[in-house]
């Protein structure tokens, strides 16, 4: 009984203290506290397929370790999930790790904040190297299968610090895995589902992206401004019809476009005189390039050609002309114009690129931010394209008068141009992810119908040879996990715990002779009591 | 982690009440029986405490220490007291020592205790994959618990059962039983006013579960000897 072994016991107390105090030094020594669950949003890179050929990242589901760079060549990453900031990316690297299809658990890459904003923008402005690697990593991302998921999300403290905690362990050699802990990133999500009819809605313009084509966008809505100041006075009426259109599908051979056109009468394409695409007029400096896909000698293009160079003249800015030839065998449509000339009407892309951008090239992607938009880039390509349609609608070829002057009532409004280029540029349009019901296709509706007589606007689906799948966000989980070894060596210090603490309890209480007698004997029998 | 870090809290939080029971004399006399109806005594006192505070006790927002609110707390604790009186003296025991009934009651209590309290947050929170020192933390204080409301038991079956005792002791007794029964309010002041680290809480507890333990065994050593 307890109270018959008083005398012998007090030594026995303090040595279980003792054991308590080794038992939490022991579990003190091992990790510090961790801190809860991190979740971040995470973007999926693209997943598409042209005509049956897969692309893109083809995974989203991740559930691996974290580890901190490709280099260790001879240890196995295909359960490290890999976290690179694209600040100090070495592309090289990464290109070959991907051309020789090396087997990894998964790719996050961590961006720069998030620029949307002006204010933020000066300090990433003179960051020319990032967007660089952006534009370059972006090329090798979109055009290799890779068959685990990859993500992007923005750097934020948190991450940062994870990543500094990954890059602390693997410089001590010990890579995170399942004997050693770790952080352990999981994305739980399904298997990616083909997008099932992706539509396009025309009248909207499309990608995340400032400069393409959101300057365009910007520039369409200031003229379509511009014009309907003109128009909705009756003795200023022109004698045309200004017709604009906001298509969408343009990385994907301007499919809407070519919808677009498909769905005009015969009677309304034949008295169309010409078209003017406008695509990525954001960020020229003096020199801006007129695309026709007829010869520049042709009577109709030169006029308009013409028309443009002398208001370019006047305003002191350089226009040139690019001749490209359509190949009708080629499904590869390089420029909008190409969709017009294909049903016989007269038109030109102006354009601050001098060559056409090759597949998904130049379609808004990370790089494409608002602080590469200059403004008076736009403003300049507004003016020069409304003074021309002016001239040609009122007539006035050749005369040097300004009717978009400055100080006008028909001045252009850079505040207006600004703030749509501000809005645009926070806005991803990524046609086969966008709703039918976006509030941004419905904004635009809304600032055209404000503008012209007669808006409408048709969905379509996007037909041809792309693919493409869902899950391009999701939230990734960040844990902090403790090994296998940890638990084991718990379970193991648990398990002489409960063992010491019966022995001792069958000392203090019956005896050491009860505990021998237990062990040699079955434990049925019944012990006399002390 | 997950499933096998669940087993390991499991076996932290009610390992000890089960080798309790089977490595002293308790699983010779069978007690289990005085063990769950000091269990259902305890469910039944915890359902007063729960009304008495839902009662006296404003809800409170923040994660302060407000000394009144406390000291009500306190107070209430102190039923526990009286429910372990009532599980010691008002209900029927097969013929037992009163060594053995207090420990078989002191160990249902603190076994109720350790389910009721414990181990819905452990089978939710521990399978987690997120690794978090809590769950381990929260067995050791099962283990300080248990303790504790042996301590408890066997100064109230010392207060109210015992007829003889040295005159000496009974201030001594009634000190410790007002300490024990005031620990859960002390260790919140500790958590919430002071601010400890769980960390610091759980030796804490540890230390003056082993401490109480000691002193209150060695009254009932007194009082045994007077006999």
């Amino acid at each position: 009984m307890v109270s018959t072994r008083g005398g012998g016991a007090g030594g026995e107390l303090l040595e279980s203290i003792y054991s308590v105090l080794v038992l939490a030094l022991v579990l003190v020594a091992c990790v510090e506290l961790g801190d809860a669950a991190t979740a971040v949003d995470v973007y999926r890179l693209i997943q598409y397929d042209i005509a049956g050929v897969p692309f893109g990242s083809r995974l989203a589901g991740l559930n691996h370790h974290a580890g901190s760079s490709l280099s260790t060549t001879n240890a196995d990453l295909s359960r490290t999930a890999v976290i690179l900031p694209v600040r100090e990316l070495n592309l090289t690297l990464l290109n070959e790790f991907i051309t020789s299809k090396q087997p990894l658990g998964g790719l996050l890459l961590l961006l720069p904040r998030r620029t949307g904003s002006r204010e933020s923008s000066e300090k990433i402005h003179g960051d020319s190297l990032t967007r660089s690697i952006l534009v370059e990593l972006e090329k090798l991302l979109i055009h290799s299968y890779i068959p685990y998921p990859v993500y992007f999300a923005f750097e934020n403290s948190k991450l940062n610090s994870i990543l500094a905690d990954v890059r602390r362990s693997d410089a001590t050699g010990q890579p995170a895995s399942a004997t050693s802990g770790g952080y352990k990133l999981v994305v739980s999500s399904w298997e990616p589902k083909k997008v099932s009819s992706p539509t396009i809605t025309n009248i909207q313009a499309l990608a995340v992206g400032s400069d393409s084509n959101g300057s365009g966008v910007v520039a369409l809505l200031e003229i379509a401004r511009l014009f309907s100041r003109l128009y909705s006075n009756p003795k200023t009426r022109g004698k045309y019809n200004l017709l604009f259109g906001l298509t969408s599908g343009g990385p994907y051979n301007y499919n809407g476009t070519l919808k677009w056109l498909r769905s005009f009468d015969q009677r309304l394409r034949e008295s169309i005189d010409y078209a003017i695409c406008l695509n990525s007029i954001g960020s020229w400096n003096n020199e801006l390039w007129v695309h026709v896909s007829k010869p520049p000698e042709n009577a109709y293009i030169k006029q308009v050609f013409d028309g443009l160079s002398d208001i370019a003249r006047d305003m002191g800015v350089k226009i040139g002309i690019k001749h490209k030839k359509i190949n009708i065998s080629n499904p590869r449509v390089a420029w909008e114009h190409e969709q017009f000339s294909r049903v016989r009407v007269t038109a030109l892309t102006l354009s601050e690129l001098s060559v056409p951008p090759e597949l998904l090239e130049s379609t808004g992607g990370l790089h494409d931010s608002r602080n590469l938009v200059d403004e008076t880039a736009v403003y300049r390509s507004v003016k020069l394209v409304a003074e021309s349609l002016a001239r040609h609608v009122y007539g006035q070829q050749g005369r040097n008068i300004q009717i978009f002057a400055e100080s006008s009532s028909l001045e252009i409004n850079p505040s207006y141009i600004a703030l749509w280029l501000d809005l645009l540029s926070r806005t991803p349009r990524v046609a086969p992810f966008l709703e039918k019901t976006n509030s941004f296709i419905s904004a635009l509706k809304k600032e055209l119908s404000d503008h012209t007589v007669d808006v409408y606007g048709t969905h379509e689906s996007i037909d041809g040879i792309f693919t493409f799948y869902d899950s391009t966000t999701a939230t990734l989980n960040i844990y902090q996990v403790a090994s296998v070894t940890f638990d084991l060596l718990l379970l193991l210090v648990l398990g002489s715990y409960i063992i010491l603490l019966f022995c001792f309890l069958v000392i203090t209480t019956r005896g050491f002779d009860d505990l021998i007698n237990m062990f040699r004997r079955p434990p049925s029998r019944k012990t006399k009591a002390a | 982690m997950t499933m096998f870090h669940f087993v390991n809290c499991v076996i932290l939080t009610f390992g000890p009440h089960a080798v309790y029971y089977s490595a002293t004399p308790l699983s010779e006399y069978d007690t289990i029986g005085t063990s769950v109806k000091a269990l259902v005594v305890y469910l039944v006192t915890t359902l007063v405490k729960l009304i008495c505070l839902a009662t006296f006790l404003k809800v409170s927002e923040t994660d302060t220490f407000d000394p009144y609110q406390e000291l009500m707390r306190t107070l209430i604790g102190f039923i526990d007291i009286a429910g372990i009186y009532f599980a010691l003296t008002q209900l029927t025991h097969r013929n037992i020592s009163q060594t053995h009934k207090f420990q078989a009651v002191g160990l249902g209590w603190a076994f109720a205790d350790s389910v009721l309290y414990r181990l819905a947050p452990l089978w939710i929170g521990a399978r987690g994959l997120e690794f978090t020192w809590e769950y381990i933390f929260q067995g050791l204080e099962a283990n300080a618990n248990l303790v504790l409301n042996l301590s408890l038991a066997a100064l109230v079956s010392l207060m109210w059962l015992r007829k003889n005792k040295p005159k000496t002791v009974i201030p001594i007794i009634y000190a410790c039983a007002v300490i024990l029964a005031s620990m859960p309010s002390t260790v919140s002041y500790l958590r919430k006013a002071l601010g400890w680290q769980p960390l610091k809480v759980v030796g804490f507890e540890l230390t003056s579960s082993l401490v109480m333990a000691f002193i209150s065994w060695q009254l009932y050593y007194a009082c045994q000897r007077q006999v």
